[in-house]
C-alpha cells in the first residue's frame, strides 16, 4: 500500500466520523419525542408502580401517609379471597375462551377461503363484534342474559321450564362473560387466519388432490401444520387479552353482590379507585405483569420449539 | 364437476351464514330494543319487533342535557383526533430513524420500546393518575391523549415499512443536498400512506372504544366519552334500557360505517400486525 493512499484513507475516516456524529445526533433527535412520551407515561409509571407495591398508601391521606411495608402487600394478596378468585378466573376465562374461539375461527376461515358466496359480507358479520365498543356490547349481553331477557325467553320457548338465573348463580355468572369474549374474539382471529391461509402454497393441496386426500385429511395434514405459527401467535395474544379483561367484566358485575366472576383488573381498579388503596392495588398489578411476562417469554421460547412448518 | 363445485359453494355459504346469524343476533336485538318503549324491552312474551318504532329514543339520547351523546361524540372525537395525529407523527419520526439512520445505541432504544408491549396500561395507570393529579391534567381530555402519543405497535410496524423502502431514494436526495428531515417529510413519509391508513383506523377504533382511562381520569360529566355515556344510561335509576340500547347503537354505528368504507385497510392492518414468521 502506498503512502498517498493511506493519507487519503485517513482523511476519509476523519470526514466519515464527523458525518457519523451528525447522523447520531439526528438519529436521536428523531426518536426524542417518542422517547420522552415513553419515559414519562410508560417507564416512570412502571417503576413507580413497582415502588408503590412495597408501600401501604391511601391516596386520600396525602404523601405523608405513605408507609414502606416491604412484602406485606404480597403476603396479604395470597390471603385475599377476592383476588384469589380473580386469579383463578383469569385461567378459567382463558381456558373457556381461547381454544374455543380459535378453533371456531380456523374452521370458519378454512371454509371461507374456499369458494363461497358473499364472502366479504360474511366476514363482516363476524368482524363487527370485534371492533364494536366493549361497553356497548357488555350492556347488550347483560340485558340479554337477564332473568327476563331474550335468552331465557328463547329457552322457555324451547320448552325449558326453569331457565337459569344467569347472574345470580355463582356457577353460571361467568357464562355471559365467556360467551361475549368468544363472540368478540372470533372476528379478529378469523381475519388473521384468512390471511395466513392465503400464504399456504396451493401446490400442497394440488399434490394432495392427486393422492386423493379427503377434505378432512387436507385440513389436518396440510392446513393445521401450515398455520401453526399463526395459531401459536393467536393463543398468546388472546391469553394476554383475557388476562387484562376489564370492560366486559366491570359492566356485567356492576350491581351484583357476588365476586365469583370478577377479574384481576376489576380488582385492581376497585382497590385503587374505589377504596384508594394504591399500594395494595399496585401489588396486584405486579401479579398481572408477571403473568403477562411469563406468557410473553413463553412466546419467544415456544416460537422456536413448537411451531413447525 | 362444475355443478358439484357450485353445490359445494352453496352448502358452504349456508353453513357459514347460519353461524353468522348467531353473531349478528345480539346486534339486531340491540338495534330493535333501541326502538322500543322501556317496558317493551323486557316484556313477556318476548317480541323482536317494537309495537311502534320509537325514533324519539335517539332524540332523547342525543339531546339529553344530563348525558348527551352529541357531547360524548365531540369529546371522543377530540381525543381520537389528537391522539392519532400525535401518535402517527411521533411514531413515524422514530420509525424512520430506527430504519434509515445509522447511530449507536438505536438497538437498545428500540428494544426498550418493544419491551413496553409487555407492560399493560393497567399497570401504569395508578402512577399516571398521581401524575395527572399533580400537574393538573386530571379531568382533562389531554390526560387520555398524551399517553397515546407513544405507540409501540405503530413504531414497530412503521419501522418494518420504512425498512422495505429502497435506500437509493435517500442516497439520491442526499447527493442533492437534502437533510434527513427533508427526506423524511418530503419523500419517505408520503410513501407510507397505506401503512399509516391501517394504523390510523386501528388507533381510531381503540380510542373510540377506550373505557378504563376515561373512567378514571374524566369524572366530570361534561367530559364523558361514548363508553362512559353508555354506562351512565345503564346505571340510570329510571332504568330506561331502551335508551341504553340507543346509546349503544349510536356508539357502534360509526365504527360499522368506518369498517364498510375502509374494509381494505382494516383487514390489512389487522393481518399485518398479526401474522408473523
Amino acid at each position: 500500500m502506498s503512502n498517498p493512499d493511506l493519507a487519503a484513507r485517513k482523511r476519509l475516516t476523519k470526514r466519515t466520523s464527523a458525518l457519523q456524529r451528525q447522523e447520531t445526533l439526528i438519529g436521536y433527535a428523531f426518536i426524542l419525542p417518542a422517547l420522552i412520551v415513553f419515559l414519562v407515561f410508560v417507564a416512570f409509571p412502571f417503576f413507580a408502580s413497582i415502588g408503590l407495591s412495597f408501600t401501604k398508601w391511601n391516596f386520600l391521606g396525602g404523601w405523608k401517609k405513605l408507609k414502606w411495608v416491604g412484602l406485606q402487600n404480597f403476603a396479604n394478596l395470597a390471603r385475599d379471597r377476592r383476588f384469589g378468585q380473580a386469579f383463578a378466573n383469569t385461567f378459567i376465562y382463558s381456558i373457556a375462551t381461547v381454544p374455543t374461539s380459535i378453533l371456531l375461527a380456523l374452521v370458519l376461515a378454512y371454509i371461507l377461503n374456499n369458494k363461497v358466496y358473499c364472502r366479504k359480507l360474511l366476514r363482516m358479520a363476524f368482524f363487527i363484534p370485534y371492533i364494536s365498543s366493549a361497553v356497548a356490547l357488555a350492556a347488550v349481553f347483560k340485558f340479554m342474559f337477564r332473568d327476563d331477557g331474550v335468552i331465557n325467553s328463547i329457552l322457555l320457548a324451547l320448552g325449558i321450564k326453569n331457565p337459569p338465573q344467569w347472574f345470580v348463580s355463582l356457577q353460571l355468572n361467568k357464562i355471559p362473560i365467556i360467551v361475549m369474549v368468544i363472540w368478540t374474539a372470533v372476528g379478529y382471529e378469523l381475519v388473521i387466519y384468512m390471511s395466513a391461509l392465503q400464504s399456504v402454497p396451493a401446490s400442497l393441496y394440488e399434490a394432495a388432490d392427486i393422492d386423493r386426500a379427503t377434505g378432512m385429511q387436507k385440513f389436518f395434514y396440510i392446513t393445521l401444520p401450515m398455520v401453526s405459527p399463526t395459531t401459536f401467535y393467536l393463543v398468546i395474544v388472546r391469553m394476554i387479552a383475557v388476562f387484562k379483561i376489564f370492560s366486559s367484566v366491570n359492566i356485567m358485575t356492576m350491581g351484583s353482590p357476588s365476586y365469583a366472576n370478577t377479574s384481576m383488573v376489576v380488582e385492581i381498579y376497585g382497590n385503587a379507585f374505589g377504596s384508594y388503596k394504591f399500594g395494595y392495588a399496585a401489588a396486584q398489578s405486579m401479579v398481572l405483569f408477571v403473568l403477562i411476562l411469563v406468557i410473553t417469554l413463553l412466546n419467544f421460547w415456544g416460537q422456536k420449539k413448537w411451531v413447525h412448518y | 364437476m362444475k355443478k358439484n363445485e357450485r353445490a359445494a359453494a352453496i352448502v358452504r355459504t349456508i353453513v357459514v351464514s347460519l353461524i353468522a346469524v348467531l353473531f349478528v343476533v345480539p346486534l339486531v336485538w340491540m338495534v330493535l330494543s333501541s326502538l322500543k318503549t322501556a317496558p317493551e324491552v323486557f316484556a313477556r312474551p318476548f317480541h323482536w319487533l317494537p309495537a311502534r318504532v320509537q325514533w324519539q329514543n335517539y332524540a332523547t339520547v342525543w339531546m339529553n342535557e344530563e348525558a348527551s351523546m352529541l357531547r360524548a361524540f365531540a369529546n371522543t372525537l377530540y381525543i381520537a383526533l389528537f391522539s392519532i395525529i400525535g401518535q402517527m407523527f411521533i411514531s413515524s419520526l422514530a420509525a424512520y430513524s430506527f430504519a434509515k439512520i445509522n447511530f449507536k445505541g438505536k438497538q437498545v432504544v428500540f428494544m426498550l420500546f418493544l419491551s413496553s408491549m409487555m407492560v399493560p396500561s393497567q399497570l401504569t395507570i395508578i402512577p399516571r393518575f398521581m401524575l395527572f393529579k399533580t400537574i393538573g391534567l386530571y379531568n382533562n381530555l389531554w390526560a387520555i391523549i398524551l399517553p397515546a402519543f407513544f405507540g409501540a405497535t405503530s413504531i414497530f410496524m412503521l419501522r418494518q415499512f420504512y425498512m422495505g423502502l429502497p435506500n437509493d431514494l435517500i442516497e439520491a436526495a442526499k447527493i442533492d443536498g437534502a437533510g434527513h428531515l427533508r427526506i423524511f417529510l418530503r419523500i419517505m413519509l408520503p410513501l407510507t400512506k397505506a401503512a399509516l391508513m391501517s394504523l390510523i383506523i386501528l388507533a381510531f377504533i381503540s380510542s373510540w372504544n377506550e373505557y378504563m382511562a376515561p373512567l378514571i381520569f374524566l369524572v366530570k360529566k361534561e367530559l364523558y366519552t361514548v363508553s362512559q355515556n353508555i354506562q351512565w344510561y345503564m346505571l340510570d335509576e329510571f332504568k330506561e334500557h331502551n335508551l341504553t340500547m340507543a346509546a349503544a347503537t349510536s356508539a357502534i354505528v360509526p365504527v360499522v360505517i368506518l369498517f364498510i368504507v375502509g374494509q381494505k385497510y382494516f383487514v390489512e392492518g389487522i393481518a399485518t400486525s398479526g401474522v408473523k414468521g
